[in-house]
Order: C-alpha cells, then structure tokens, then sequence
C-alpha cells in the first residue's frame, strides 16, 4: 500500500514538474512564431492557446 | 448578366492559375484545368498520393506552408471509421474473452491450499515502479480513450459544457502523465530485463498453455514465466512505441511534414488500443483470474504454496540462497 501511494504522489508531482518546466522553456505559439515581418495573433483561452 | 458572367469566369480562370502555380505537382495534372472545369473536388481527386499544394508562408512554421494534402482525407477517414472498429474490436472482444474465460475456467485457485507461508516476491522499490508505471497507464488509457471515443460515448451522458471540462483537463494530464510513464517503462527496463530474456523452459511452458486451461497441472518457470515474460516484452515494445510517437505528438514541430505527424498520430492511436486490450488480460489474471496473485504487488509477499505452483523453479533458487522457507515449512491452512 505504501509503494502504491509513493507511485501515486511521485506521479503527481513528476507531472506537475514536467508541466513547470516545460511552461517555463516553452514560448506560445503567438510568441514563437511571430517574426519582425509577421504577427501570429493571440489565440485566446482555448486548448490550443497559451491558457 | 453578361458581366457578372464574365466576372465569374475572370474569378475561376484566377483559381486555376494560383492552384496551378503553387506547386509544381499541381501544374503537372492530367485534366486541364479550363475555367469550366476547375473545381476543388475534381483537383484534390487529381493529386496523387504524396501531392500537396503548398504556399508561401512569412512565419517560421513550414507545416503552415500546406495548404491542400490529399493524404489528410485519408487519415481523417482513419480516425473516424477504421480506428473505432480496431479499438471497438480489441478492447471490447478482450473483455469478452476474459469474461467467457472466467465463466468457462473459473478463478484459478492455489491447488494445495495456502500455506501460511510467506515469500518476498518484489521488493518495495518493484512494487513502487510496477504502481508508478501502471497509475499513469490508466490515466493515459482512460483520457486517450475519451479523445477517441468521448464524443460517442461520453459527451451524450454529460452534456457539452461538463464533457469539454473534463476532456480539458484529461488532455492536460494525458499531456504531462506520459513523463512519469515514460520514466517508469525505463526503470521497469532496467531492474526486470534479466529475468525476461526468453529461454527453452518458456517453450515447455507455452506448450502446455501455462497450465491455466486445466487444474493440477503447473509447468515449472523461473521468476517470471513465459506469459509474464510475453507482457512485460508487450509494455517495453509498446511503451516505446507509445513513447516515440507520443514525444512526436506533444511536440509537433519535430516530424519533417504533416505526412510524418498523421503517421505518428495513426501508430499512435493503433499501438494504444492493442496496448490497452493486452493490460486488460494482465489486470485480469493479477487480480480476479488468478487466487493469491495479486498480493504479489499488493503487499509484495505471496503464499509460498503460490508460489511452489506457478513459479517453482524461482522457489528453489531462492530457497537455495537461504531467501525463502524450506519446503517443510508449507502445510495448507483452510481458508478465512
């Protein structure tokens, strides 16, 4: 039981550091490929935007 | 009339130029592209497998440049008739297999009762990565499973706003789940590769069925036997391919084109179905299938009459190393 729930709250937070650190390497898409020649719009609260 | 007429044919001629100028392919078809002919169904049937249109982009995102790829009707197609039937098929018609196994065998019980003796068989750090690996794999099973099937099964039950909330935030753990598994498979790799390797005492064993068809008959196995072997190579291979596919798929600028991503997405979305029917039969016979089975990653001890059983020659070895209780030791003790 106890490696069970070790298994579970390592998980936990793998993921959520995972998630921190490729917030933390990664640009949106607005930010990535937007260039002194062209501007990649904002694309808003969705589950392809930043948010 | 005459003029918007006129201003009709001036418009299609213009399509028929800009399609015929933006890819070489495209300039090369068959048909003659007239202001009569020119329609969008009669083009994209005219590209050849591998064609594409493609444009000039000024971001620095080159899958952006495809404008038409024929090849995504197919891959669409894929995801929308074939990919249902093949995970409709293997995980529904594992669980009828497994359900008619269960009615037809039965569970499978210790033949010389429990002996009240113990024996280590995964030590906590084992349990810890076979719990670790296996947490994430249903997470991963049950949100990748809603990207498939959610909107069939799932969104009618919870409606539009709670199913888009829930997918919302089974993405988000499918998405960062997959490290955590990633890791476990490559720890699982590494403290259990030398008791997988394949060897003649796993063919004896495959020929008589592992001895689950019929009571009182129990070929002999190492640590892991032959059908354990079968799923642990099923997890690695699996996993990999799950893993390389997946890495592809979290971070889709790195396949060469488009071509390359649907082609990651399809061994993708195939290899977890097969995946997932295949973990069906382990939690199967880890757990209701098989008696006393599942204390093996529950409290990591099993009965050594278990043991003796399914495992004998793994039994001997640890008792010859002075690991486990002699052979005397076992009685059967009626069951609580």
């Amino acid at each position: 039981m106890k490696s069970f729930l070790a298994a579970l709250a390592f998980a936990a937070i793998a993921a959520f550091c995972v998630s921190s650190v490729l917030d933390t390497i990664q640009q949106a898409s607005s930010v990535a490929y937007t260039t002194s020649g062209a501007r990649v719009g904002d694309p808003g609260n969705n589950l392809i935007g930043p948010n | 009339m005459p003029s918007s007429l006129s201003n009709l044919r001036a418009l299609c001629a213009a399509i028929a130029l800009l399609f015929a100028f933006a890819h070489p392919a495209a300039a090369q078809l068959s048909f003659k592209p007239t202001a009569e002919a020119v329609q969008e169904d009669k083009l994209l049937n005219a590209l050849k497998e591998g064609d594409k249109i493609t444009g000039r982009i000024s971001i620095p995102d080159s899958m952006a440049s495809s404008l038409i790829q024929p090849a995504g009707r197919d891959w669409r197609d894929f995801q929308r008739s074939k990919l249902p039937i093949i995970g409709g098929v293997a995980i529904l018609g594992m669980l009828v297999l497994l359900a008619v196994f269960l009615m037809m065998r039965g569970r499978i019980r210790v033949d010389h009762g429990f002996s009240g003796t113990k024996i280590l068989r995964f030590a906590s750090f084992e349990r810890f990565t076979h719990w670790l690996t296996a947490s994430c794999f249903i997470v991963l099973a049950l949100s990748g499973l809603n990207i498939s099937f959610g909107r069939v099964l799932i969104l009618p039950l919870f409606g539009a706003g709670a199913f888009a909330t829930m997918s919302g935030y089974a993405k988000i753990a499918h998405d960062y789940l997959a490290f955590p598994f990633m890791l476990g498979l490559v720890i699982m790799f590494l403290i259990w590769i030398k008791d997988n390797i394949p060897g003649k005492i796993d063919w004896q064993w495959i020929k008589q069925g592992g001895g689950i068809l019929s009571n009182g008959k129990h070929p002999p196995a190492r640590r892991f036997n032959a059908g354990q072997k079968g799923i642990f190579w099923i997890v690695i291979i699996g996993g990999a391919l799950m893993s390389v596919s997946g890495w592809f798929l979290l971070f889709p600028y790195l396949p060469a084109n488009v071509t390359a991503l649907q082609f990651w997405t399809v061994i993708h979305a195939v290899i977890a179905m097969l995946f997932i029917a295949a973990m069906l039969a382990h939690i199967y016979i880890g757990s209701v299938g098989m008696e006393g089975a599942f204390d093996a990653m529950g409290t990591g001890e099993v009965d050594l009459n278990w043991a003796k059983e399914h495992h004998s020659l793994w039994v001997a070895e640890e008792q010859a190393k002075g690991r486990a209780p002699s052979g005397s030791d076992t009685r059967a003790v009626p069951a609580e």
